[in-house]
């Protein structure tokens, strides 16, 4: 029988859903509730790290970077310059407002997917 | 990295406090029986004081919110001299907020300068109002209130004698939403980060800016949060800060917006009530006529400056700053302003092309 190292081994993701779990379910209810708020904040951060993980959050940023240019040299700052300057607009890319929604939407399923459902969007 | 902020005020040590007061109110003396930190205020320090004053014109017992600029100001925000300049202007003209009593521009009193205002009661909490379980029962009342003292507060213009106090704060040069861009731009252009779809909506905003309204004043953070409702009545207007000359809309459209609605979403004003109870109100006090899709442009232009104000309060911490997790999860937020902004401008070109 061939036995796999890699089997039985834990994943940082499984580990992170662990921690924030027994943030919730067992350091919540014995905390003073002034201090509940900093404990939401500090289970937030560690579900976005998780999601950080396992998402690949920078692929329609780099769609669009390709379209724009096609040199290679795009960066978000450049875009972002040359979209206030009037270089890149509605026209060209022709799709450019879907583009950047669908930056946006990319970021928001590592940062708030709750917030795409509440906008009727797809997580 | 700590989450917790420095403090101004040191309850242990009112002597300062007390003898500044004493002298500024022309008492024979003043006792501060109690100094109690009061929750919110992500910008300032609010105090609930209890305050015994002998002589002079406040001689009797009163509660008191002494209010300080807190260890890191927005640089968009009034100073308290500024702030106290805009209150005792809206309590003259009639305009529902709690007595501004002094300022004290000093910093050496407590550590910070401070405000001094008659303490109302009532909750401010945007999430607790917006969930309670009678809101319909006081929410469209409330919205129509907030709509009628929106309308005393954009009575007030430059060059009215009723805003003599106000000639420090400065007229924009360009109409107002143009302005505005230009100084959201402003404000983003020292950021650490890039935000291509803010761009895009500041760009969407400055070439499609509505005609302007005359020039008023704007309250700047008119919202649910900053305001308080006691026993189903509006009590209060509060934070007054971002107070500014600008078109009247802004703030409509800044109440309306869906990030200031804390999830009641159908619930177009302010998470309270339906948007055309507050807007009807409003213009039925008002001299204005408003266009519906004035407002939605406005609310593009509510979720940019949210937007902006977000990357700005990550760079507090990019830069080195205090409250580091809270700052840090806010400047993940910008994304879910342009979201709304881009859904917005979606609305409204297909409401312009269909």
């Amino acid at each position: 029988m061939t036995r796999n190292p890699q089997s039985r081994r834990i994943s940082s993701e499984t580990l992170i859903q662990l921690a924030v779990d027994t943030l919730r379910s067992d350091i919540r209810p014995a905390i003073p509730a002034e201090q509940r708020y900093t404990l939401a904040m500090v289970a937030n951060a560690l579900e976005i790290a998780r999601r950080d993980m396992v998402t690949d959050g920078d692929s329609a940023l780099w769609d669009l970077l390709d379209a724009v240019y096609p040199d290679g040299d795009g960066t978000a700052e450049r875009l972002a310059h040359d979209i206030r300057h009037g270089h890149v607009h509605d026209g060209a890319p022709p799709d450019l407002r879907a583009l950047l929604k669908a930056i946006v939407i990319g970021e928001l399923r590592i940062r708030n997917p709750r917030f795409l459902k509440s906008r009727e969007i797809g997580g | 990295m700590s989450t917790s902020r420095p403090r101004t005020l040191d309850p242990a040590n009112l002597d300062p406090l007390v003898t500044y007061l004493a002298h500024a109110l022309g008492a024979e003396r003043v006792r501060v029986s109690s100094a109690e930190l009061l929750s919110g205020g992500a910008v300032q320090e609010n105090w609930s004081l209890y305050v015994e004053v002998v002589g002079g014109p406040r001689a009797g017992s009163a509660r008191w919110v002494l209010r300080t600029d807190a260890a890191a100001r927005l640089p968009v925000s009034l100073d308290r001299t500024g702030e106290f300049a805009v209150l005792q202007t809206a309590n003259a003209a009639g305009v529902r907020i709690a007595e501004p009593i002094l300022e004290c521009a000093d910093a050496a009193v407590i550590g910070a300068p401070f405000m001094l205002q008659a303490f109302l009661a009532g909750t401010a909490q945007a999430r607790r109002l917006v969930r309670t379980p009678d809101l319909a029962a006081w929410g469209g009342d409330v919205a129509v209130e907030l709509a009628h003292q929106l309308a005393k507060i954009h009575a007030i213009r430059p060059g009215l004698n009723s805003a003599e106090r106000l000639s420090f704060l400065p007229q924009p040069l360009l109409p107002p939403a143009r302005a505005e861009v230009a100084r959201l731009r402003g404000m983003l252009d020292g950021a650490g980060e890039a935000r291509p779809a803010l761009e895009y909506a500041l760009t969407w905003l400055d070439q499609n800016a509505p005609a302007p309204n005359p020039l008023c004043l704007v309250h700047g953070d008119y919202r649910t949060g900053n305001y308080m409702v006691a026993d189903g009545q509006l009590s209060a207007i509060l934070d007054w800060e971002f107070a500014h000359w600008g078109d009247p809309l802004e703030d409509i459209g800044w109440f309306c917006a869906r990030c200031w609605r804390f999830g009641n979403d159908a619930m177009e004003a302010g998470g309270i009530a339906r948007r055309d109870v507050f807007v009807d109100a409003y213009v039925h006090t008002s001299d204005l006529s408003v266009r519906p899709a004035d407002i939605i442009y406005w609310e593009v232009m509510a979720a940019v400056k949210w937007a902006a104000i977000a990357v700005l309060q990550g760079d507090r911490y990019r830069k080195g700053g205090e409250d580091a997790i809270e700052l840090v999860l806010t400047g993940l937020m910008p994304s879910e302003m342009e979201l709304d902004a881009l859904l917005l401008i979606e609305q409204l070109e297909g409401t312009q092309n269909g």
